[in-house]
């Protein structure tokens, strides 16, 4: 069963290589059947592996799937193999199903419109690019996938390429996460010409005989690598992006831009934990960023007025834990992680386009209000994704996983209370912006007709992950609640456990108590303010620091304020004052003599035959000249 | 000559066979698509013919040919790409009123020169073998009847014949100092001789007369005339079957006699390369005729491959022969757009022809662009792996001046290839001065077959990589 382990990839670039080239003359109805067919069979393969895999586990619990091998020359033998383990088969699953749901789903939201093979091809090829991402055996081939998907979304955040403010949002995804391409780039080159290899197991190998903990060269790497990481997940500094991806369509946003794509960059430091490993300063920068991240987004999220860039602030501060738990060492609370969020944060993104559809493609959450009786679905779908993503305790799949990583950030070596409290924060505010979103969408005043009810295709998506965003976190209940921990034994094939600190005063039960008194505070406080008592509300932003502080806040700190003046202006500011500068000469003179050459060159070609011949005698007397004079 | 001497040369007999049936059919009734499936019936059972021809091989056939699965590799080669051009042709003739089934038949006979020629161990074949490929050339590049091919058929018929005697009185000097024809007595003889006047002479006007067919600098100055006068099948067929052919020959000439370690021979061949690599890319750089910019990049791609040559080894030959394989796809398919789009009274020759084709044809506008990218060697085409292998080669045994020149004309080259693909994709601002028609099946689907080629061999290169070494025994 593990032999149909290519087809993942191949079934959805097959059907986009179809979409793409016949799709325009095909009818909607078959290119629905293709491009959701396609991701189903896909999910359908997945389950196979998954069940083979779990029944009879390859030896080592890995297994390589070598297709062949694309040039070979001197050691560089870049391969097309997949690699399974625990790890990637995760992903892989999370990465298959969350994306045949949210196919279907767009089968009915994007009917409206042009552009919907177009559309689905554009799906299709960026399911297979994530999938080669994570099953690629070799940095190359991960890289491939990683630009792939780096394409796919640039591609369909301007997918509405009429609107030239989409397509700035295009370029400025692209841009962005380019310079953290260009460091993982670089980071490539650099294991290539140290450790001779990019086939990632023996990379970790020949890395760990051969660096140290703490040898520059595995920091730099690994620096490096996090670079890369840190573009494609949108973390501090290189977040800007994704707020602004928002310009996609919904289902774009739900499936590449908060469930699977933006996750990229955990994979990518999970797959190369080894080199983190040995790279100790690294590793906590990692724990910062995550730490940061967490809590500037958050803030950010909780002052946003368009529902789409709440939940992209949001998403950027969740996948701030998970590089919070990979910091700290707790690599498989980092994938728990990123399993509940991929089922919670598409359920929200998916209501989210529900409520936006029903509404005119309204955004604002203030021009919205008492929508709970009108769309029953939405709104249920944005309670129980809501509470899983602010982690209401017990009953949410959210909960377990963060608890996960708050107990780590505490309880590891390379934990600290610190990182921890940082945490415990996050889930305060977590809880307040999202239930100042369900508050102000859902209840109060009615301001807007809801004019488009949803059809099953988009019901079914919606139930689906309900249900896994409150039962998903069972897998791995943790000690004081039970004890089942099948998710952690499962990956640690793949990962190595937490190493935990010795004796401490706060044990996990109360890292958990604590973390549910954060939930708690959060949603009172959304309460108060925004459906107890708006006024409050009103009062705190109305006088000059609070004021000051929204402006800040809704500005997302003024990132985009501080790169436009740091980065663009002065760049351009230097392009025009060097607009003259020799370099232009010299490519001028470049091209100059090249055309020069050309016109010389083209009077040899008269297309008189005399001449011709001449040119044959005379090549040849100066050659009997060489041979016979020198 | 016994029966085992007869199997071996079935694929050579079985063509030559195929060309007499084919001119006693038209002799009692003319149908074109009779010929045509004449033609290619004979070019598959010549293909198949390859494998009982392979089971007996090497064999050494009259002192002339040898069978060997060198030869036979090249065999298959010139068939398959003869069988792809005999299907171009047929889309190409059936919009012009003339005779058309003539020019299959001297298709037959320029490919039976062709194979006479990789076979050739011998200084007889070898000049046989040229004679009938040119002399069928001259008829198929005058075919059309009209001044400008009359024209190119008359050029290439005068500095052929002028080349070939130059490539004869090389040849005579040669045997008048080593006394031999044969390739195998040659190489047995070279290095115990001081290279003197006689047998260096003898070499250097062989060279032009090889030189000339392969349209490497200084012999180059035909090739863009020729090309443009030619139909594009035919100039599929002079840029491939006939340069290939020839190559394959240069490829054993030169190894089996061990000529190259001289390094005289050496010297002229370096500067033939870097000449024909640069003077190549440059004379096509604003050229505004589609069909001479392929005269002129195909000048460079030939450079590119002597490198190859000049570094030698094994690797090196693996290396020339997967990109001439490469070149043949990416060549046959440039040129079968251009035919495939040509209407019953011309060609799309100029650049403005292909100004918005993208909006017009998309398909086949994604054809061309993929053949150039390959011409210009861009990753995941066929032209991509086979100058990776090149500048390999060269690197292996560190030639780095000719591998700078290289990249640096490629770069030359890649921005008349991107003009050209820009002006595809550009929106039209008027009506195309040449009335393109519709790609009739037959014709598409050869251009979607090589496409495929293309890109399989881009991607996944490892069975022909594989089968090449099995020719080329390490």
């Amino acid at each position: 069963m593990l032999e149909l382990l290519f087809l993942v990839p191949v079934v959805p670039f097959a059907s986009f290589l179809w979409l793409a080239t016949a799709g325009s003359r095909t009818s909607r109805k078959a290119v629905a059947v293709v491009g959701v067919g396609s991701i189903a069979i896909c999910t359908v393969i997945s389950l196979l592996i998954t069940w083979s895999y779990l029944a009879s586990p390859p030896d080592g619990g890995a297994f390589t799937q070598v297709l062949w091998t694309w040039i070979s020359v001197d050691g560089f033998t870049p391969q097309i193999a997949f690699y399974l383990d625990a790890l990637s088969l995760i992903m892989m699953l999370v990465v298959s199903f969350v994306s045949f749901v949210i196919h279907l789903y767009s089968a009915e939201f994007m009917l409206e419109g042009e552009g919907y093979s177009r559309f689905f091809a554009y799906m299709n090829l960026f399911v297979a690019s994530m999938i080669t991402l994570l099953l690629a055996n070799n940095l190359l081939l991960l890289y491939l996938g990683w630009e792939g998907v780096g394409l796919c979304s640039y591609l369909l955040i301007g997918f509405w390429y009429q609107d030239s403010a989409n397509g700035r949002a295009a370029q400025k995804a692209f841009i962005v996460t380019r310079v953290g391409d260009t460091a993982f780039a670089i980071g490539l080159f650099l294991l290539f010409t140290h450790l001779g290899t990019l086939d990632i197991q023996a990379l970790m190998q020949r890395a760990a005989q051969q660096w140290p903990v703490g040898s520059t060269l595995a920091i730099v790497a690994s620096a490096l690598l996090l670079g890369g990481a840190v573009g494609k997940s949108a973390q501090l500094p290189l977040q800007t992006w994704l707020p602004d991806a928002m310009a996609g369509p919904t289902p774009t946003s739900a499936l590449i831009h908060a469930a699977t794509m933006v996750t990229a960059g955990v994979y990518l430091i999970a797959r190369t934990h080894v080199l983190f490993s040995l790279a100790p300063p690294t590793q906590f920068a990692v724990a910062v960023v995550g730490a940061a991240t967490v809590l500037l987004a958050g803030c950010s999220a909780l002052v946003q007025h368009d529902i789409k860039r709440i939940l992209a602030y949001s998403t950027v501060s969740q996948i701030g834990y998970m590089f919070l738990a990979l910091g700290v060492g707790a690599w498989t609370a980092a994938i728990f992680h990123f399993m509940t969020h991929a089922f919670f944060k598409a359920l929200l993104f998916l209501v989210a386009g529900v409520v936006i559809q029903a509404l005119h493609d309204e955004h604002d959450i203030f021009r919205m209000g008492g929508l709970r009786k009108d769309l029953p679905y939405a709104f249920w779908g944005f309670v129980i994704g809501g509470s899983a993503l602010a982690g209401l305790p017990l009953i949410t799949a959210g909960f377990y996983s963060k608890d996960l990583i708050l107990w780590s950030a505490f309880s590891s070596t390379q934990g600290s209370t610190a990182l921890w409290i940082a945490g415990l924060i996050g889930v305060l505010l977590t809880s307040l912006y999202i239930y100042r979103l369900i508050f102000l969408t859902f209840y109060g005043k009615k301001q807007i007709e809801v004019a488009h009810r949803p059809g099953w295709r988009i019901k079914i998506p919606i139930v689906t992950l309900s249900v896994l965003s409150l039962v998903g976190g069972f897998v791995n209940i943790p000690k004081a609640l039970g004890n089942v921990p099948a998710f952690t034994d499962l990956l640690h094939s793949a990962l190595p456990a937490v190493i935990e600190r010795q004796a401490s005063m706060i044990t996990e039960g109360l890292s958990e108590g604590i973390a549910a008194i954060a939930f708690a505070l959060g949603l009172g406080f959304a309460y108060l303010f925004f459906l107890h008592k708006r006024t409050l509300a009103d009062i705190l932003a109305s006088n000059a620091i609070g004021r000051l502080i929204h402006r800040f806040w809704f500005a997302d700190w003024g990132m985009d304020w501080l790169y436009d003046r740091l980065f663009i202006r002065p760049i351009i500011w230097f392009a025009q004052v060097d607009r003259n500068d020799f370099m232009d000469a010299f490519y001028a003179g470049v091209a100059g003599l090249n055309e020069f050459s050309w016109r010389a060159l083209r009077e040899t070609e008269s297309g008189r035959l005399r001449w011709y011949a001449a040119g044959i005698t005379a090549g040849t007397v100066v050659f009997l000249a060489i041979v016979l004079w020198t | 000559m016994n029966r085992t001497d007869a199997i071996t040369l079935l694929p050579l007999i079985v063509v030559a066979g195929t060309s007499v049936l084919a001119m006693l059919a038209t002799a009692v009734r003319r149908s074109h698509v009779f010929t045509l499936c004449m033609t290619l019936a004979g070019l598959a059972a010549a293909f198949g013919c390859a494998w009982p021809a392979g089971a007996r091989a090497p064999r050494q056939v009259t002192a002339l040919l040898i069978i060997d699965d060198y030869s036979l590799f090249y065999f298959r080669l010139l068939i398959a790409a003869v069988f792809a051009i005999a299907i171009l042709t047929y889309d190409y003739l059936r919009k012009r009123d003339l005779h058309r089934e003539e020019l299959y038949i001297l298709l037959l006979i320029a490919t039976v020169g062709a194979m006479v020629l990789v076979a050739s161990s011998h200084f007889a074949s070898f000049f046989l073998g040229l004679e009938t490929l040119s002399i069928s050339l001259y008829a198929m590049i005058a075919y059309l009847r009209r001044p400008r091919p009359v024209e190119a058929g008359i050029k290439y018929l005068v500095l052929a014949a002028g080349s070939a005697a130059f490539l004869l009185f090389g040849m005579a000097l040669v045997y008048a100092d080593l006394g031999t024809m044969e390739f195998a007595r040659m190489a047995q003889l070279l290095p115990g001789t001081p290279g003197d006047a006689l047998l260096i002479s003898g070499m250097v006007l062989i060279i032009t007369g090889i030189g000339f067919k392969l349209a490497v600098v200084p012999f180059h100055l035909w090739t863009p005339d020729v090309y443009e006068g030619a139909p594009a099948p035919v100039s599929a067929f002079i840029a491939t079957v006939s340069k290939g052919a020839m190559f394959a020959l240069l490829l054993r000439y030169f190894y089996s006699a061990g000529a190259l370690a001289n390094r005289h021979i050496a010297l002229i061949f370096t500067i033939i390369a870097i000449a024909s690599m640069i003077a190549g890319n440059l004379l096509a750089l604003l050229q505004n005729n589609v069909k001479r910019i392929l005269a002129y990049s195909s000048i460079a791609h030939m450079g590119y491959l002597l490198v190859a040559f000049l570094v030698g080894g094994e690797f090196a030959v693996d290396a020339v022969t997967f990109y001439l394989v490469a070149y043949f796809v990416t060549t046959l398919g440039a040129f079968g757009v251009i035919s495939v789009m040509s209407g019953g009274d011309g060609e799309p020759e100029q650049l403005e022809d292909y100004r918005g084709l993208f909006w017009r044809q998309p398909a086949l506008a994604g054809v061309f662009t993929v053949m150039l990218l390959s011409l210009a060697g861009i990753p995941v085409t066929a032209g991509f792996i086979g100058k990776f292998y090149i500048v390999a080669a060269g690197a292996s045994s560190a030639r780095w001046a000719l591998i700078l020149i290289l990249v640096i004309s490629s770069v030359i080259g890649l921005f008349y290839y991107l003009r050209l693909v820009a002006a595809m994709y550009a929106t039209p601002d008027k009506e195309p001065a040449a009335a393109t028609m519709p790609a009739a099946f037959i014709g598409g689907a050869v251009l979607a077959a090589l496409t495929c080629v293309l890109l399989w061999l881009g991607v996944y290169p490892n069975p022909v990589l594989r089968m090449i070494e099995n020719v080329f025994p390490k």
